[in-house]
């Protein structure tokens, strides 16, 4: 993203968060509690820890924090990818923190605090023949068809792969992460894409078996996601998240699930370009 | 000297009466209840938060009406391995070989024990579990080459099927009447033949029901095929909902396609029931 | 004295504790027709069901036509045979049933020439042609392309008598033919077999019908609780029973 727009989005939120004292909305602070829901298929962001059945992930201690500053407890639910922008719009959540890409498209819906930075990055197994990223052109590259992988692929295929004379990428659709992992296992995708972001865990999860590929092929956001007219949430959630990120918490929960490379400095409002 | 019986006094002639029409008026107030709750859910939807524009604009998609198509083409051809195997397993049911009882009992406990989206998912991943697989001197390849979406799908909706239809198909047959057994052995024929020709034909009458009403829940359940990238009308208007966000535009798109077809196989299914009551004094209405 | 058509010796048949049959024995010469009465449960028709194999016998021996039927008898042990040559042995007899048995999905027409063409892989032309001479024998030639259901009970019975004759067997058995049909249907089928009777065909008749036992059957049989109590000419044993339990029968029936 360029200078200027992040000098935008940094000012424009420094200069709403002083304007006035964040307070909690009142229907929240009556019922003490932030009904949020996330899709828990998706480590290290959020997801259920195989051995205790536990929901757990950086969103979740991210969320807790914030909750823990706000004199607030969370109760959680869980929800497919695609539900989770109708979950904020029906007000079944009050805000979503899911690993969710800060998108042109969805802004329609929604406004972004963007948290984290992120990118889609190839993977292979690790006894795959490629090397960079355009030993992928013409080849079987899968990812979850519910995100905004597929549009992403489709676009660094036609930069860099058609343009250079390449054959295309093949897509090949797969359910959610781990389906599209199985898939890549089989055999029947050459390549996965996944975020950034879910790399270290995977790779720790089963050692030595996948290779990360090349660079994020485009860099983004995760952001927390607001109604637009809930100004008032936004601004006390971004306050005490910039509080974290200033005394260091935010920046030792990201090192506890190895993404401390994917820090922002400060809060970002609608920061992506995509 | 009169033949008809003597009659005792104190029972009027009332043949002359014609009956009175009870009041319908309550049938009208149930009828007018209806229209009004009806209509009033007519306008929640109309003022509700559907863009209708959506609607209308992917009714016809491209992707959606190839989408249909490949429903359809997978709901026949699973129907028809589905009723194969049923017809198979049933005869296998009901044999005196108490190994081929066995084996029929435990297709079926199996592919009706377990959850369909589970038998799908199962197939489609067939190589984690068998990497190559073929017939030893015939021919070998990577499962993940032959288990596509299609085949996976094929497989799993049928072979479930199969495990249902079997079920129908014994029902049926043993709903004909032994005597038809008896006299087909009468004048020389085996247990097969007496199946083919005379039993199996009989038994269809009773089978078709249960079996139409079977195809029209296969043709929603290829709806489970989408989370094996099967391309039919549910995972194509998915895909473009993940795209839009209009998730319930798309999924009334969906809905209409499945509702049609299903309009249109339930008048058919009737005609079925008729051809094969050919014989009977009970011709359906 | 000619070997018998028919040769039962010593047949036992059980279901569950009920004896059926006890230890039956009889003959039945070709062309002799042979009626068989007694009350419901006295075995008679399950020892007509023994000569078609439609039930198997638990112990002694039936031969048709000199061969023995269900066994094959290999040194001193009795092997069942295969279901094929059961199947084989029961086209040397014909049944007709209480209940007709007519296949209702084919016309007359086509029940009597089933047999024929899908068993007995006469061609189709063939069999139609000698099917409508039966059914002319049977007086239903107008009837061949009906369904059994347009059919009343009595014309149903006389298609499946031609239906069993089509497969020319040389032994007829007929399992209480007229006990479903309403009185007046029953002198159309008790005619088409008294005509086949005539013409040297060896029957074997469960029935009711002593009026029909005393004009048509050379043999008369009667049974009682799974065994035979008296047999021997019609006139004789339906007109001077010799044993008590025949008498207090035949005087309840008339």
């Amino acid at each position: 993203m360029t200078r200027f727009s992040l000098f935008v989005a940094v000012t424009t939120l420094a200069a709403v968060a002083t304007a006035r004292a964040a307070e909690l909305p009142e229907t929240i602070k009556q019922a003490g509690e932030l009904r949020l829901t996330v899709n828990s298929t998706y480590a290290p962001m959020e997801y259920r820890d195989p051995s205790t059945n536990e929901l757990v992930g950086l969103d979740i201690d991210l969320a807790s924090e914030i909750a823990k500053r706000l004199g607030v407890k969370i109760v959680w639910s869980e929800t497919p990818f695609a539900e989770l922008i109708p979950s904020l719009q029906t007000r079944r959540a009050d805000f979503i923190i899911s690993g969710i890409s800060d998108r042109g498209s969805r802004r329609e819906a929604a406004d972004f605090i963007d948290y984290l930075t992120t990118g889609p990055q190839f993977f292979v197994l690790a006894e795959s023949a490629a090397q960079s990223a355009t030993d992928l052109c013409g080849k079987k590259v899968g990812t979850t068809r519910s995100t905004s992988f597929p549009i992403e692929i489709e676009k660094w295929s036609k930069l860099t792969c058609e343009a250079g004379g390449r054959p295309a990428v093949q897509y090949v659709p797969g359910e959610n992460s781990i389906d599209v992992r199985n898939q890549l296992k089989q055999g029947r995708i050459d390549a996965a894409v996944q975020g950034s972001e879910t790399l270290p865990y995977a790779q720790q999860q089963e050692a030595g078996k996948y290779r990360v590929v090349g660079e994020p092929f485009s860099t983004g956001y995760q952001g927390i996601m607001f109604r637009k007219d809930d100004a008032a949430l936004r601004e006390v959630v971004t306050h005490h998240l910039a509080a974290m990120i200033t005394d260091g918490s935010y920046k030792v929960i990201l090192d506890k699930y190895g993404l401390g490379a994917n820090a922002v400095r400060q809060p970002l409002m609608n920061a992506a370009t995509q | 000297m009169r033949a008809e019986p003597t009659l005792a006094a104190g029972f009027p002639d009332i043949s002359g009466m014609t009956v009175a029409r009870r009041a319908r008026w309550r049938r009208w107030l149930a009828a007018a209840a209806i229209v009004v709750v009806l209509a009033a859910i007519g306008r929640a939807f109309a003022n509700g938060q559907i863009e209708w524009s959506y609607v209308g604009r992917f009714l016809t998609a491209k992707v959606i009406l190839e989408g249909i198509v490949n429903t359809i083409v997978m709901a026949v051809l699973a129907m028809a391995l589905g009723i194969v195997l049923g017809v198979a397993v049933a005869i296998m049911r009901l044999s005196p070989n108490p190994v081929l009882r066995s084996v029929a009992a435990g297709y079926t406990w199996l592919f009706r024990g377990t959850p369909l989206i589970l038998q799908l998912l199962l197939w489609f991943n067939l190589a984690l579990v068998f990497p190559t697989i073929g017939i030893p001197g015939l021919w070998s390849g990577r499962a993940v080459d032959l288990m596509t979406p299609f085949l996976s799908a094929l497989l799993g909706l049928g072979i479930n099927q199969g495990a249902y239809t079997s079920e129908v198909m014994r029902a049926g047959m043993l709903s004909v009447d032994a005597g038809q057994y008896e006299a087909a052995q009468a004048i020389g024929m085996g247990r097969l033949r007496a199946l083919r020709r005379i039993i199996l034909p009989q038994a269809m009458r009773v089978v078709i029901p249960p079996l139409g009403n079977e195809f029209i829940g296969m043709v929603k359940a290829t709806s489970l095929a989408s989370v094996i990238q099967y391309p039919e009308v549910l995972h194509n208007a998915e895909n473009i909902y993940y795209a839009n966000s209009r998730v319930i535009e798309l999924l009334i798109v969906a809905g209409f396609w499945y509702l049609l077809v299903v309009s249109v196989l339930t008048p058919l299914q009737m005609l079925l029931e008729r051809r094969f009551a050919r014989g009977s004094l009970q011709i359906t209405r | 004295m000619t070997r018998p058509l028919v040769a039962i010796r010593s047949v036992s048949r059980s279901f569950g504790e009920f004896q059926a049959l006890k230890q039956v024995s009889l003959d039945v010469r070709a062309g002799e027709v042979l009626c068989l009465i007694g009350a419901s449960g006295s075995g008679k028709t399950t020892l007509l069901r023994c000569i078609n194999q439609l039930t198997s016998i638990d112990s002694g021996g039936v031969w048709l036509d000199g061969e023995l039927l269900g066994v094959r008898q290999v040194s001193g042990r009795l092997h069942r045979l295969a279901p094929r040559e059961i199947a084989r042995q029961r086209l040397k007899t014909g049944m007709v049933f209480q209940r007709f048995n007519l296949f209702p999905h084919k016309t007359a027409l086509e029940n009597i020439t089933e047999g024929p063409v899908q068993v007995q892989g006469r061609k189709p032309e063939d069999a139609r042609s000698d099917a409508m001479l039966l059914l002319r024998r049977v007086g239903l030639a107008a009837k061949a392309d009906a369904y059994p259901a347009q059919l009343s009970g009595g014309q149903q019975q006389r298609v499946a008598i031609a239906r069993a004759l089509a497969m020319k067997p040389m032994l007829m058995l007929f399992d209480e033919p007229t006990s479903a049909l309403d009185p007046e249907l029953v002198g159309e089928v008790l005619s088409v077999m008294k005509e086949l009777a005539r013409s040297g065909m060896t029957m074997m008749v469960v029935t009711h019908e002593l009026g029909f036992a005393r004009e048509v059957a050379d043999t008369v049989v009667y049974m009682d609780h799974g065994a035979i109590v008296e047999a021997g000419p019609a006139a004789a044993v339906l007109g001077s029973p010799r044993e008590a339990r025949t008498k207090s029968f035949l005087s309840a029936v008339i």
